[in-house]
């Protein structure tokens, strides 16, 4: 098997740039897991910690308000030494889940899948970063590494989209859904990129098209006994089925804990009237789920950026975000680079999102430590991060769809275009 | 016979006199324990205590015990109740150990536990909540807000005091408010209860205004059944109420109570000073024991004797000072020195008042006040509204003895412990803190997780402090934050954590010693509670945008621009044609599938 250089070069080069910084300062990995940013109450490491110590003491985690993490992460995370005797296998674990996703990520960019497939073909295929770029641009974003030293375990949910996509990209649909499985099972939105996902390992068997509905009832089915076969170890794990389910889905669904995060909805919920409650939670949920199908139909030729799209519309809109998510869609966003000469609002969305970035743990420490500003600073904050991100999210959608309509076009390349 | 204090035994040995006595028939008795404490302070304990059979119990004859009280517990199935009302702080290093071993004490608020006879924990949950409102108004405290989230069933921390025919269907809860405020109106009630109803006896010293202006005070109301071997089973109940008055304080009058600054010819001033003169003055202490009488610190005297008490010879008020300091009483009443030297006790003639002096005298002699058996304080420690962490230091004062004892603590939901962060740090004479493991010291833990919304977490940890140490405790903690309408209207005073138990276990005589800390105040982030509407308003605009702009791209068409000018250009006839083109354009696509 050839090696390829630049790719060692880069995951080397991240591994040690985390190895540094854990070293160097030795409390950074504690101080970003305490960050609302990058620890919601699904996804943080001090909860996990707490189930962890409660499971191995024969208590149930699930039995309490703070746990709400999937069950089989706590044999996983029993395997490995204590972390506050000895940090750095936990570390390293991480680290190596992080070049684990890069590695699915350069993957499926060298499958040219974002430029050409089976009823999409841009015509600037020229205008293109490798896989070991993109790896890179992974490797190296900001937030990837924030989310990695605070031992997030959305990297896990990361893990099992980058897989599914990378094996739906290879053709391997099997595999495809054993990965949308696990990350449905870790943090059950993912399981709404089963359509997109079905019809992107539809694409790829080109040359012997089966029959479309018995192939998604096929594909349905191997990620619904997946699931149901990772429910069974949990249940086993756990003794108590509706205990662990409650605790966990029930969590993500009815949002609860309203500790804040880069999201709209905890403050929201803070403030919404009892009776209209749950009203909202469902036309929330609903709204989370509508864009499913309009990306969908609309960008049937390209399923490959409805997932990239639906990944923004989860790091905007879903009830835990964290900066975990946003870099997971930051790093399919490169695949299009071909795109990114039609986006129009970049300027914006970038400064807005910096600013969010630079700003939010500022506000966040006016509001709780030094109580001269109150809750609207950090919540006007989320605001322009979700502003930011969805105007990223929207101009990349335009870019795209104004890219097919330049195949549809050849002979209008380079003219201005217009929308009716 | 080491660090057990002398005035606790007192208190236990007249009790376990009494009840040898007056087990076998139904009956009455009340006494007042006076005691100077340390700081110009008096320590008042009255215990009031009732006797009814069993059987007369049963049968709603109710004679001693009050019926409003009796008819609540058997409605509830309630076999044995303990109810404490509590303002102020016990000052242990100035005063020595708890009255009555600490286990007539409650919490700073309203404690309430009880041993419930039940099938099963839902059934005897909803008999606690029977209780709890029938409490609630009986005592007129908020008693109803004992819920769920406020209910725990400790498992070790509590035993039954009283002589229960079989334990198996029992089930104890226990839920504390620490954010009442006791006062008269819990008083009133409390009197009520008792046979004589502050009317005659020692009872009628009470006076609201002088009880709860005290440094410290706990009243209790305790029944429980007590089967003799061999006898009748009974139904005690017994009330106490304990204050540490400032005397001081108490001897101003009603009418002036501002306090004012000592006249300049009464101020004993130290002459030795060099810049000692006219104006300057460094006031030396008191070497006199301050005097007081009962009319000056009650505000009233002692109406004789409650006719339904005890019998001839009972000597229903006791003072503990020196037998050299002289005391002057009313007359007709009978003075009785004890042999321990501190100790007297007077017998009142039953018809008129009675009144107690001690005048200022200088005293060589003291009354020994023995050490704690534990210093114990809790503390959060940490900054910003985010997180914190909780600090115990638990102090052995012993040179010789380990302390086992039971640590309780429940925590209200939104405070979220993190129990794996648990740390302990040990502390010896030489004042070198090592950090042990907690596992060290704790041998067992009783650990229940909060629910959010639906129940607080319970703590309960075995410990042992070895002799002549410090052991400090520590875990984080994170808070939750609420929907708005979960805050008080004053959000950010803070939520009150209850006080932690401390249940002493090896006890020279096994009896029973308890250590409250004092409660906690949590402050939690809070939302801007001016802008629900604003709130709802701003996120849906963002949601809009968001829905708005990525659907908007998604239904409409691309064009190049001359097409687009082409379609702008026209007029109200060319834009209908151009949406007839446009539907056309739809619609054909479908017609070529079907074909």
């Amino acid at each position: 098997m050839a090696v390829d250089r630049r790719k060692v070069a880069v995951f080397s080069a991240a591994f040690i740039l985390r190895l540094v910084l854990v070293c160097l300062f030795p409390s950074l990995p504690d101080l970003l897991t305490g960050r609302v940013e990058v620890s919601t109450p699904v996804n943080s490491f001090k909860r996990l910690q707490e189930g962890l110590f409660l499971y191995t003491r024969n208590v149930s985690p699930y039995d309490g308000g703070v746990f709400h993490q999937a069950p089989l992460l706590l044999p996983l995370f029993a395997l490995l030494p204590d972390v506050k005797g000895n940090p750095v296998p936990t570390a390293v674990f991480y680290f190596l889940v992080d070049l684990v996703n890069a590695h699915a990520l350069a993957t499926i960019s060298e499958s040219g899948q974002s430029v050409q497939s089976r009823l999409h073909s841009t015509i600037r295929k020229h205008i293109r970063w490798d896989g070991a770029s993109v790896a890179a641009w992974f490797l190296f974003n900001p937030f990837t590494i924030a989310t990695c030293l605070a031992r997030s375990t959305s990297v896990f949910t990361t893990t099992g989209i980058l897989f599914a996509v990378s094996n739906a990209v290879s053709g391997n649909s099997v595999n495809a859904m054993l990965a949308l499985g696990l990350a449905s099972y870790l943090s059950l939105y993912p399981a709404l990129l089963f359509i997109p996902l079905v019809l992107l390992c539809y694409d790829q068997r080109a040359q012997k098209l089966p029959n479309t509905v018995s192939f998604i009832m096929q594909n349905a089915s191997i990620l619904l006994s997946s699931i149901a076969g990772l429910l069974g170890l949990s249940y086993l794990i756990t003794g108590n089925f509706w205990e662990f389910m409650s605790a966990t889905y029930g969590f993500h669904l009815l949002v609860p804990d309203l500790t804040p995060n880069v999201g709209l909805w905890w403050y929201f919920f803070i403030e919404m009237f009892d009776s209209f409650r749950e009203f909202f939670l469902g036309v929330f949920w609903l709204h989370l789920a509508s864009y499913v199908g309009g990306l969908t139909i609309r960008l049937r030729r390209q399923p490959l950026f409805v997932i990239t799209s639906l990944l923004g519309v989860f790091a905007i809109f879903k009830p835990y975000p964290s900066i975990s998510d946003a870099s997971l869609y930051f790093a399919f966003l490169p695949l299009y680079r071909h795109t990114f000469p039609f986006m129009r609002y970049t300027f914006f969305a970038i400064s807005a999102i910096l600013y969010a970035s630079l700003l939010g743990p500022a506000f966040y420490h006016l509001w709780i430590y030094a109580g001269s500003g109150n809750a609207n600073f950090f919540y006007a904050i989320t605001l322009v991060w979700s502003l930011g991100l969805s105007i990223l999210l929207a101009d990349s959608i335009f870019a795209v769809l104004r890219d097919e309509w330049e195949q549809d076009h050849p002979e209008a390349r380079g003219s201005e275009v217009k929308q009716v | 016979m080491t660090t057990f204090s002398l005035l606790s035994l007192l208190l236990t040995l007249a009790v376990t006199l009494w009840s040898s006595s007056v087990l076998a028939s139904s009956d009455y008795h009340e006494q007042l324990f006076l005691q100077p404490l340390p700081q110009s302070s008096l320590l008042a304990s009255f215990n009031f205590r009732g006797n009814t059979s069993q059987q007369s119990f049963d049968n709603q004859h109710f004679r001693y015990f009050p019926r409003a009280l009796g008819q609540i517990l058997q409605h509830a199935h309630t076999k044995e109740l303990h109810l404490r009302f509590s303002t102020g702080r016990w000052d242990a290093e100035s005063w020595g150990p708890r009255p009555w071993n600490g286990s007539k004490e409650g919490g700073t608020g309203v404690e309430l536990w009880a041993w419930i006879d039940a099938a099963d924990d839902e059934e005897a949950f909803a008999r606690w909540t029977t209780l709890t409102q029938s409490l609630s108004g009986l005592f007129c405290a908020s008693l109803n807000f004992v819920d769920s989230t406020r209910t725990t069933r400790p498992v070790v921390s509590f035993e039954p005091t009283g002589g229960h025919s079989s334990t198996d269907g029992l089930h104890l809860l226990h839920g504390i408010l620490p954010g009442e405020v006791v006062c008269t109106e819990n008083l009133t009630p409390f009197l009520k209860l008792l046979p004589c109803k502050g009317k005659t006896g020692i009872s009628s010293l009470f006076d609201g205004h002088k009880l709860f202006d005290a440094a410290w005070q706990s009243m209790s109301v305790d029944m429980r059944p007590i089967c003799p071997p061999g006898g009748e089973c009974l139904v005690q109940i017994e009330q106490t109420v304990d204050m540490v008055l400032d005397i001081e304080r108490s001897k101003r009058p009603r009418a002036n109570p501002i306090p004012r600054p000592v006249p300049n010819e009464q101020l004993v001033c130290d002459t030795s000073k060099p810049y000692n003169s006219e104006d300057t003055c460094y006031p030396l202490e008191k070497v006199t024991e301050t005097g007081w009488s009962l009319m000056e610190v009650f505000g009233r005297s002692l109406q004789g004797v409650c006719p339904l008490a005890g019998s001839d010879g009972e000597q229903s008020v006791c003072l503990r000072v020196p037998h050299e300091r002289s005391v002057f009483t009313s007359e007709n009443a009978l003075e009785i020195k004890k042999d321990d030297g501190y100790t007297r006790c007077f017998k009142l003639d039953p018809s008129s008042p009675f009144d107690l002096a001690v005048h200022e005298q200088q005293m060589n002699t003291r009354v020994p006040l023995e050490d704690p058996i534990l210093h114990a304080e809790r503390t959060i420690v940490g900054h910003g509204q985010e997180r914190g962490g909780m600090r115990i230091i638990f102090g052995n004062p012993s040179e010789t003895a380990a302390v086992d004892f039971i640590y309780f603590e429940s925590l209200p939901w939104f405070l979220r412990p993190y129990i794996h962060t648990l740390q302990a740090t040990i502390t010896g004479r030489d004042g070198v803190r090592r950090e042990i493991p907690a596992s060290d010291l704790v041998t067992e833990t009783f650990f229940r997780p909060a629910i959010d919304r639906e129940r607080g977490t319970q703590l309960e940890l075995a410990l042992s402090v070895p002799a002549a140490s410090t052991v400090t405790l520590t875990y984080d903690f994170e808070k939750a934050i609420l929907r708005y309408t979960e805050y008080p209207p004053d959000a950010n005073r803070g939520f009150n954590v209850a006080p932690a138990v401390i249940r002493i276990l090896n006890t020279p005589d096994s009896s029973p010693v308890y250590i409250r800390s004092t409660s906690l105040l949590l402050p939690l982030p809070t939302p801007d509670f001016s802008m629900p509407y604003n709130v709802i308003i701003l996120t849906s605009t963002v949601i809009a945008l968001g829905f708005g702009t990525v659907f908007n791209l998604l239904v409409r068409r691309i064009v190049s621009l001359d097409e687009a000018a082409a379609l702008g250009a026209q007029n109200i006839k060319g834009r209908i044609l151009s949406k007839l083109v446009m539907i056309r354009d739809m619609l054909r696509p479908k017609a070529t599938k079907v074909e």
